[in-house]
């Protein structure tokens, strides 16, 4: 693999799929029979963004979004309707064996373990599908066993598995073959809040350790804001943000609340000019950071140094309440640029 | 698809099938029930009709009746699973692996017929060959197998092909019903060609169907010998080509056609 520039290229990818209406009730089931309605669904509608070697992306989006669509084309799943995609060079939708070998997919909704097979013979499938040599074998096994602690499912059936450790090894499976490229659709869906941490430290840790490119959608945060620097936002089939997730935050630092207790309940609303009084109630205060010349921590120091301030915290805006703004439109994102 | 590959598919899905246990006595009595029925009606019928009709004996029809059933058998491939996997989208984790479908699905389909033949064909075909006369020459035995693998191929891309259709409708059941239908009225599976009037049997040769049960039968029990033989062989040959063309064609339009269930 010789070095490129982009491990994932997307150019106004769409993908249309034509649903069939049928109408209330036994009639109206009776009349599609005959004269069947259709409707195009724009699931994916002229989406671009290109990713580099080792970066881990964030994709989210409500659901239907089309997030699951975007990746079901980069895995060579689905043929889009136009546009271009490259996976490590490979176009997947022609070459669907040849960037299968490039990539791991896990699907949180579904396993890719043998339903009926013992764990380790699901990896010894893998094995021979994905053609690894038996000595690399071993040692990538001996890695992810240790890291995902699987030694004692080796000998289950996988349908005793719980989903957690389910999961796990699902993992597992989409990484027998070392890819450069993995995709994520929700791994951590329906798991507790432990087994999401274990995953979620194994992930950094591939991605900074082997370089893995990683692209992950969910509709948890937290998974979003521990791992992923860069963010991509997606609704109604069409790319609203791409960027540094800490540049989302930033965007939202106006949001950022501060809660203030003081020793004695200062007189009046207006405290400093640079902050707003959201609520009260009793000592405490709740204040917003408005537009100064000095920023927060000016503005911080000042109140402290004018009234007597028992306890201060200040509360970053979570990328949920964020992304949820984004999406009750109560907050209009500038432009988006498409990527090339 | 390499070879250890095909080979992990088939001994999976092989090994599936021993996990079935209840299933199979009921299978290994229903062949048998069956093979019953079909020898005791012919017997019947060529008793009534003295004893030789449409080139058979009462001993050739016997005999053609216990081989066809047991190719049936033994051709066992579980043609729910391809649209099954369709409806519920995991269908997904097939396309993500480097490896073509239709050998996947071939070797499935393989293992699965693997233990049918193993565990259902040969003994059928052991108590059979006590209880009634079965005669089968030996001398047609190379040309009979090269038969059988032709039919076997032609039956799964069958399979594959009405399978395929979930691309396309959600629910296939009603073209499933259709192949089942055309199955058993003319694939030889139940009566052989011969018994059809003169004036419909041109018209089958359209059709791939005789080519799965009824040609493999024929020549092993030697009721279609030399060069007839050789012609069947080369049609079944033919049809493989044109189904493989027809499955080709109907995965590529189906790839555009897929939408996965459930995300």
């Amino acid at each position: 693999m010789g070095t490129i520039e982009y491990a994932i290229e997307a150019h106004h990818l769409k993908k249309q799929f034509t649903v069939s209406e049928s109408g209330k009730g036994l009639w109206g089931s009776v009349k599609a029979l005959f004269s069947a309605k259709t409707r195009i669904v724009d699931a994916v509608n002229g989406v671009s963004f290109a990713i580099r070697p080792g970066e881990f992306v964030g994709y989210v989006g409500e659901n239907g979004a089309g997030k699951s669509t975007t990746i079901k084309m980069l895995t060579g799943i689905l043929v889009p309707s136009s546009g271009t995609a490259r996976v490590n060079g490979v176009v997947p939708y022609e070459d669907r064996k040849k960037n299968g070998m490039n990539i791991g997919v896990v699907f949180g909704q579904r396993t890719q373990l043998w339903w009926d097979l013992p764990v380790r013979e699901t990896y010894e499938m893998l094995r021979v599908i994905y053609r690894v040599p038996k000595n690399g074998f071993d040692e990538t096994m001996k890695k992810l066993s240790a890291a995902l602690d699987l030694g004692p499912l080796m000998e289950m059936p996988v349908r005793k598995l719980s989903l957690g450790q389910r999961m796990r090894c699902d993992i597992a499976a989409s990484l027998v073959h070392r890819p450069g490229v993995l995709f994520l659709d929700e791994p951590t869906i329906g798991l507790d809040v432990l087994a999401k941490e274990n995953i979620r430290t194994f992930l950094k840790d591939l991605n900074k350790t082997d370089g893995t490119t990683i692209i992950l959608t969910t509709h948890d945060m937290n998974d979003i804001e521990q791992l992923c620097r860069r963010l991509i936002i997606l609704d109604k089939g069409i790319v609203i943000y791409d960027g540094a997730t800490e540049d989302l935050k930033q965007r939202f630092v106006h949001d950022k609340l501060i809660e203030v207790e003081f020793h004695e309940p200062p007189d009046g609303l207006a405290l400093v000019p640079e902050l707003l009084v959201v609520r009260e109630s009793g000592t405490k205060k709740w204040l917003k950071f408005q537009n100064g010349n000095s920023g927060i921590a000016a503005a911080i120091g000042k109140l402290a140094s004018m009234y007597p301030v028992k306890d201060l915290s200040v509360r970053e805006p979570s990328v949920e309440s964020i992304i949820r703004a984004i999406y009750e439109k109560t907050v209009l994102l500038p432009e988006h640029k498409d990527a090339p | 698809m390499t070879a250890a590959m095909f080979l992990k598919f088939a001994s999976v899905s092989f090994q599936r099938q021993i996990a079935y246990r209840f299933d199979y006595f009921v299978a290994v009595l229903n062949g048998f029930l069956y093979v019953f029925i079909f020898t005791s009606v012919w017997r019947v019928v060529f008793t009534k009709a003295g004893g030789e009709h449409g080139g058979f004996t009462t001993e050739s029809i016997v005999t053609y009746a216990v081989i066809a059933m047991v190719i049936r058998i033994s051709f066992s491939m579980d043609d729910t699973a391809l649209p099954g996997k369709v409806r519920d989208g995991s269908v997904a984790v097939d396309l993500i692996r480097p490896m073509p479908f239709h050998a996947m699905n071939l070797a499935e389909a393989m293992g699965y017929s693997a233990f049918h033949f193993i565990a259902r064909g040969i003994p059928i075909l052991a108590v059979s060959a006590l209880l009634f006369p079965v005669r089968i020459p030996a001398d047609h035995l190379p040309l009979a197998l090269v038969s059988l693998a032709l039919a076997y191929l032609i039956l799964f891309m069958l399979n594959f092909a009405v399978g395929l259709l979930a691309f396309w409708y959600i629910e296939i059941f009603p073209f499933m019903l259709l192949k089942y239908g055309l199955l058993n009225l003319l694939s030889g599976g139940i009566v052989p060609m011969d018994f059809f009037p003169a004036a419909v049997r041109p018209f089958l040769a359209f059709l791939p169907f005789q080519h799965i049960f009824y040609t493999p039968a024929s020549i092993i029990i030697g009721h279609a010998n030399g060069a007839l033989a050789i012609e069947m062989v080369a049609e079944q040959a033919a049809w493989v080509a044109v189904m493989g063309a027809v499955c080709a064609l109907a995965w590529r339009a189906g790839q555009n056609k897929l939408v996965i269930q459930g995300g």
